[in-house]
């Protein structure tokens, strides 16, 4: 779960890493209990990339200014997300901008740190420099300074990077972060200061962070009514717009019946993998939401069991499919272990279970067409 | 010879007093793979479908020579459970479950590399070696024994792809499932090194997808010397930018991420890259032709 700035910062600040002291408002007129220096920056919270480039911080020199910013800020949008509050800062004027980040690597089987000397909103333009060293008990002080010596040519910087570095580790280790991300760090009298700061927490650690579990409860209750449904009843779900409502089992394969799905000149309604709940509750719940979307047209189910016992699946698919009230066309395809069982269960709803997924896709994208 | 397991293998279940793990018993056996021990922490249980059930790992390999392990346990006591099983010596284990924190992930992982064990998963549906051995709940009757080694992050995805090759008289020699977590105890650069010493497989088959950095790994195998000839499949191009497609890694968040820069990477290097599922089983027949001439 990718945090807000002022939440990440208020990590960052328990372990130790410096940030500026700032002000957290929910309205633009609480911007008059700022008692801190001026000019300042107002930043919108919200938890998406690319803030920066589209215009969510801005500076003001005086209070009346600082209020109409609020305003303004209130009222925009970043990648759809409103902001859900303010960060008010000092504005700290600084030369250097550098970039500073442990993440999660799949080839590194762990962490690496990531570091540019020349960071802010263009990061992306300059690789970083990496270190890989996958558990944080293998981080190696001496490794990371051999290779900050190629970049960084002040020695008591280097030091200073990799005492930070330290303190990420022991942040990303105990509150079980996938990454933090500094950008921009900068030096202010010889000293690190975060100006920004980025974490994503592991959401299948929730169950030993009450405080993360909390955080999620409140994300599902932000999506739209549907999403949060889904999302409640483990039903791993994204919502995508299109006429095509896909029911679906394994990330790989739903994927895979999307990308058909487009090829075949339609848009899927969602990504809506059920593998996490196969149960008689989880695939009604599928029904009912894609079943009250009135722009979802047709409805295709495509499960390839395994673990998930596809004679199971049918049954209970074929109790939903018995008791749901809607006229949506439902379009099916199973196959996996038991699939001997499941053309009769299909049979008796009137439905054929399809040979292949392209058949199953060109008949449900003809339905919802024609729907 | 096939990699990580053979007909030689000696199979302990652990969780098997479970539904699933009494399931997963039964479905092994029927495939011919010995299952000799069980284990079932919290659980007074002396035997499970014929299976004797020891106390702990350690003793039930020295009772039964077992020397493959899948568990099927929680993510809330994997770690514990995947310890147990290094610390006995086995060499294999496969953890096919999902929702384990990437923390424990990276420690499981660490754990296992200093046993010289190999952990497959989490997230996966396990490893199959068609017509030796199977240690996972893949569906039996996708697989046809043969020289085409495949490597999937996505368990459906591997049954529907490994289906469509036997329909097309494709075998295969070893299906690894890598899983789609994060962090993974065998990742897709060291999955290609198995299958690249392996005398039994000819060519590779990556079936991949959208996040992470796994499929550039297998684009710097195939652009090296020597490498087997190398076909893939990528899902995912149909995700929208920014959000999670269901395994934990799969999320397009830079441009590296995307379904386009992958397939441009892995054809450069070489690879044969189907454009959709339909084309699959013709790149995998034309990495097996190429290995031949």
């Amino acid at each position: 779960m990718l945090l807000t700035e002022s939440q990440s910062k208020d990590m960052l600040r328990a372990h130790g890493i410096a940030v500026p002291e700032g002000l957290l408002i929910r309205k633009p007129d609480q911007i008059k209990r700022w008692r801190g220096e001026l000019p300042v920056a107002i930043k919108a919270q919200v938890a998406s990339g690319g803030r920066g480039k589209a215009g969510g911080v801005l500076r003001a020199n005086g209070v009346a200014e600082a209020q109409f910013a609020a305003k303004q800020l209130c009222d925009m949008k970043f990648g759809g997300e409103a902001p859900r509050a303010l960060l008010v800062e000092p504005w700290v004027a600084h030369e250097r901008e550098m970039y500073l980040a442990i993440t999660i690597d799949v080839t590194a089987g762990g962490y690496v740190v990531l570091y540019s000397p020349k960071g802010g909103v263009e990061v992306e333009n300059n690789a970083p420099l990496q270190y890989a060293f996958g558990s944080p008990r293998a981080f190696r002080a001496h490794a990371l300074r051999k290779l900050l010596g190629e970049a960084e040519p002040d020695a008591g910087l280097r030091e200073r990077l990799i005492t930070l570095v330290r303190r990420m580790l022991y942040l990303a280790t105990a509150a079980d972060a996938m990454t933090v991300e500094i950008n921009p760090l900068t030096v202010v009298d010889g000293k690190l200061i975060a100006l920004d700061a980025k974490i994503v927490r592991d959401e299948a650690a929730a169950f030993r962070h009450a405080d993360l579990a909390a955080e999620m409860e409140d994300a599902r209750k932000r999506e739209p009514k549907a999403m949060a449904r889904a999302l409640a009843d483990n039903l791993m779900m994204v919502w995508l717009d299109g006429e095509v409502g896909l029911i679906s089992g394994g990330a790989g394969m739903t994927m895979a019946a999307m990308d058909m799905i487009a090829d075949a000149g339609a848009k899927p309604a969602c990504f809506l993998d059920c593998s996490s709940n196969p149960t008689p509750a989880g695939y009604k719940l599928a029904f009912s939401i894609l079943d009250s979307e009135p722009q979802v047209k047709a409805i295709l189910f495509s499960i390839f069991g395994g673990g998930t016992q596809i004679d199971r699946v049918a049954l209970t698919l074929h109790d939903v499919l018995k008791a749901r009230k809607s006229k949506k066309p439902v379009v099916i395809r199973m196959n996996g272990t038991g699939r001997e069982a499941c053309d009769a269960y299909m049979k008796e709803v009137g439905l054929l279970n399809h040979d292949s997924l392209e058949a199953a896709v060109a008949d449900v994208v003809q339905k919802a067409g024609a729907a | 010879m096939s990699v990580l397991i053979d007909q030689t293998s000696r199979v302990l279940i652990q969780g098997i007093a479970g539904n699933f793990g009494k399931f997963s018993a039964r479905d092994l056996k029927s495939y011919g793979t010995q299952v000799v021990a069980g284990v079932a922490q919290g659980r007074e249980v002396k035997e499970v479908e014929g299976v004797p059930v020891y106390p702990d790992v350690r003793s039930a390999c020295r009772e039964t020579g077992a020397n493959a392990i899948i568990t099927y346990v929680p993510a809330v006591v994997a770690f514990d459970a995947v310890l147990d099983a290094c610390d006995a010596g086995c060499k294999v284990v496969v953890y096919p479950g999902d929702g384990l924190p990437v923390q424990d992930a990276i420690e499981v992982r660490a754990a296992a590399r200093a046993n010289g064990a190999v952990i497959v998963g989490p997230n996966t549906p396990g490893v199959i070696s068609p017509g030796k051995a199977k240690l996972g709940f893949m569906p039996s009757f996708c697989y046809t024994q043969g020289r085409l080694g495949v490597i999937s992050r996505s368990g459906s995805l591997s049954y529907e792809a490994c289906l469509r090759l036997t329909n097309a008289g494709i075998g295969q020699s070893t299906v690894i499932g890598i899983g789609g977590d994060p962090v993974k105890g065998l990742n897709a650069a060291e999955a290609v090194e198995l299958l690249h010493n392996d005398a039994d497989t000819d060519a590779i088959l990556y079936l991949g997808e959208i996040g992470g950095n796994d499929e550039y790994a297998v684009a710097r195998y195939a652009a090296r010397a020597g490498a087997k000839p190398t076909a893939a499949l990528i899902v995912g191009k149909a995700a929208p930018p920014g959000k999670k497609m269901g395994h934990a890694a799969a999320m397009v968040g830079s441009h590296a991420d995307s379904h386009g820069a992958k397939v441009a990477a892995l054809r450069a290097a070489g690879v044969r890259v189907a454009d959709k599922l339909a084309g699959l089983a013709a790149a995998a027949q034309a990495a097996l032709d190429a290995a031949k001439s």
